[in-house]
Formats: C-alpha cells, structure tokens, sequence
C-alpha cells in the first residue's frame, strides 16, 4: 500500500451530503479515501477546490491531480 | 434535574476544530482544550477528537467528553458507525523503528508512567518492522498533509497488537523529521501559521482506524528543541516534555469503541448492552466559521431522511482558519456565534429547548395565513 496526497476540482451544485458522497466516490477512482477536505470555494465558477490523500496497492501511482465534474 | 434529563435524552454536541488548518484556537498543542472543557459544562455529552484534547504532556480528563479520532468521527457523522462508551481500554503501543535508542527510551519511560501513575493498561508494545519513513507536505491552501512510506509495516503493528496482544486502542509513536531551521516550526512556535506535523498525524491514525476500526491516536517522536523563551503560551504545551505520548495514552484509555451499523442491525440487542451513540442522538455540532468543507461537518449539515432530527450547527467566526469554506459555500445553514463564549450560551439555550433569536431584543412578530 502507498499513500499520495490529490488535489481536485469539483462543480458545487449538490446538497452537502450529496457533494460529500461525490467528493469520496470522485477520489475512489484514484485509490481508497482516507482524509479529504474542500479548503476553498469559487462562488463565480461554482467549483469547489479538494485536497486530500488516498492509498492505493503497491505499485499503483494515480493521477494526484484531477478536475472533476459533478453535477446533482 | 440535569441528570432526569440526560437519562430521558442527553444533550451531545459534537465539538470540531480541524486538524492543520492554522486554527486561531486549537491549531497548535492542545490550545483548544479549554473550549472542550467549557462546553462540556453545558452539554451530557461532548464528542471531540485529539487535536482538541491533546497537549503533550498536559490533559484533562472529562467525564462526560469522547475522545473520536477523525476518521471514525466522519463515519459517525455519516450514520456507517456507532460509539460505544468503555470504562477502559487496553492500549496497544506501536513504535516507529525509525525512532533512535535514546528517543524509544523516552516513550517507553511515558508509556510505564501511565501506567504506574495514571494506572492505566497498556499491552507489550511492538516495533515496526521498517521505518515508517513520514514525509511532511503543504499544501496550496496552507493546510499540512503529509504520506508514509510504509503503511503496511504500521498496519501490521497495529494487526499484531490486537490480534495476538488482546489490544483494544492503538497508540502510534512515529519518527517525525526535525526540522529545526524551517520557517513553519518558527511561526508555529511563535503560536502563528499551520502545525507543520498535524496533517501527517492525522493520516497515521486514519489508516489504522478505518483498517481496524478500534480507536487510535498518534505522538510525533522529536528530538527536544532548542530552548527559546519567546515561545507562545499556545504552543508551550509541547516545549516542556521529551515526549507528546501521555495526552494520547489518557484519551485512548477511555475512548469509546467504534460499532459498524451493519454489524449493529445483524446483532440481537442485550439489554445489558452499552447504549450506543449514532449521528441522529447529535443536538449541535460548533465548527469554525471557514472551516465547513470537512466530510463530518457536511455529513451533519443535512437532514438525511424527513424523519431524521438535523443539528443545530454554530460556525465561530473569531477561530480563523486556513480554509475559505464557510456554511453558506456548501449549503449549511448555520448560526453565527462571534466567539466561543457565544457558542456556549447559544449551547445552553438551545439545551434550554429556546429559540435562539428569543435572547435578542427584536423578535418577529407571527404571521397569519388564511387557508
């Protein structure tokens, strides 16, 4: 198992619990969530900024920096 | 009267101050502390997480506080977990190999003292098979995070512990790196910018929690600092020790055990079971006022189903962070309280069973509707 640090953006147009579970399901594709946080919010463009760490297995490097569109 | 009313429906209030954020108050050691102790005057029961409890050598022990780590917090907050309350917990006791002779020493020493002074129980403890190898990072928000070159030598510690040694809590000493030039040590001794080491710790103790689901806490192993006597009262907490274990040892030993939801429902209830605590029996949650963009707070910020009772949520506007998210920006509605002591009055209030608004001179009046 490795851990890496991911910064990502992600349209802000869900309830809080929705955009939660989208916020994890979004990292899930980069390996396993373990901590993540919003840190800003752009009310112009609607996004919100993440940042985060996820592991994966041994050997796996994922894209540690993603843009994401999430939309419910 | 207080303890009817608890028995009948405890009043719980969950208290976050988010781990290496720079918090105004509770971002360096153990400095929101006194807030927890406040609040837990006015609530049945309080659930907080290490970085508010935790000052090194210093801690105060609250009856009625549960010491959540932030990963087993946010599961909480989610409804996936319960909390069971213990009277005690056996502590397993992982050590960094990367920690040199003398420095083990100084933790072993901690470890014996709790247990000869404080009387609490601690399993052998274990060595790691390699260094856990803990890379500090910041972030471009000014937030701390940081990796571990080898989980997997932690989780087989912690794997170790409770399957062969009978532990019940784990307590990680890793070996931090000592960086005594960087500017970021400076300010933060100072009682200024973001704890260089906080966001590392934190992803410690959320690998073996969501691995294991026990409680866990870790304790940076340093080397002492050079003494400086500007250092600021907030940050003196960690100047004045070898070691930062005692705080961690203390919340574990009561921390209450994690219950997953599903094993909850699939298990037959004993009438002489521990109540367990889930999201739903949360009355108010107190957050800093740019702080709301962490997965527990959202998680408490939304009525999950019609049924489902929401928090009160009160965002402390004078506890500045490093963040720029408050409620508004993730759809929370919250109460504005302009300092701690006006988050405790509006805690008591709402205890109360009052409005909010029924302490202020301008109330509205009732509107009529004809239907």
């Amino acid at each position: 198992m490795t851990t890496h640090f991911i910064t990502a953006e992600i349209d802000l147009q869900a309830s809080p619990v929705a955009l939660s579970d989208a916020i994890a399901a979004e990292l899930q594709q980069r390996g396993e969530p373990l901590r993540w946080a919003i840190t800003a919010v752009d009310e112009t463009t609607q996004t919100a900024t993440i940042e985060g760490v996820v592991t994966t297995a041994d050997g796996t490097a994922p894209d540690t920096k993603l843009v994401a569109s999430i939309s419910e | 009267m207080s303890d009817l009313r608890a028995a009948i429906r405890p009043y719980t209030a969950v208290l976050i101050v988010p781990t290496g954020v720079g918090a105004a108050i509770g971002g360096y050691a153990g400095d929101a502390l006194p807030v927890a102790k406040a609040i837990a005057q006015v609530v049945d029961c309080l659930i907080t997480h290490p970085n508010v409890l935790n000052g090194a050598q210093l801690y105060w022990n609250l009856p009625n506080a549960l010491y959540v780590e932030g990963y087993g917090l946010d599961q909480f907050a989610a409804g996936a977990w319960g909390l069971a309350p213990v009277h005690r917990n056996r502590i397993g006791l992982i050590l960094d190999q990367g920690i040199e002779p003398d420095l083990r020493v100084r933790q072993l020493q901690a470890a014996e003292a709790a247990r000869a002074t404080l009387g609490l129980e601690l399993t052998d403890y274990v060595i790691t098979d390699a260094p856990l190898g803990v890379e500090l990072q910041s972030a471009k928000s000014g937030a701390t995070w940081g990796t571990i070159a080898q989980p997997d030598s932690l989780l087989r510690a912690a794997d170790y512990l409770i399957t062969q040694k009978g532990a019940e809590a784990i307590a990680v000493v890793a070996r931090f790196p000592d960086d005594l030039d960087s500017p970021a040590l400076h300010h933060y001794r100072q009682g200024q910018g973001v704890d260089p080491l906080a966001g590392a710790e934190a992803v410690i103790s959320h690998l073996v929690v969501r691995q294991f689901q026990v409680p866990c806490a870790h304790a940076p192993a340093l080397e002492p600092l050079p003494l400086d006597p500007t250092i600021s009262p907030r940050s003196t907490a960690e100047e004045i020790g070898y070691t930062f274990l005692p705080c961690v040892l203390v919340g574990l030993s009561r921390a209450p055990q994690f219950v997953s939801a599903a094993r909850a429902t699939a298990t037959p209830r004993s009438p002489f079971a521990t109540p367990t605590l889930w999201a739903e029996h949360v009355d108010a949650v107190i957050v800093p006022d740019t702080a709301f963009g962490g997965s527990a707070v959202m998680q408490f910020g939304q009525r999950r189903s019609p049924s489902a009772p929401t928090p009160v949520i009160i965002a402390v506007q004078d506890n500045s962070t490093t963040m720029q998210v408050p409620p508004a920006a993730v759809g929370i509605t919250a109460y504005h309280a302009r300092s701690y002591l006006e988050a405790i009055g509006m805690l008591a209030a709402h205890r109360a069973g009052l409005r909010l608004d029924a302490l202020s001179a301008a109330i509205a009046p009732l509107q009529g509707q004809q239907l």
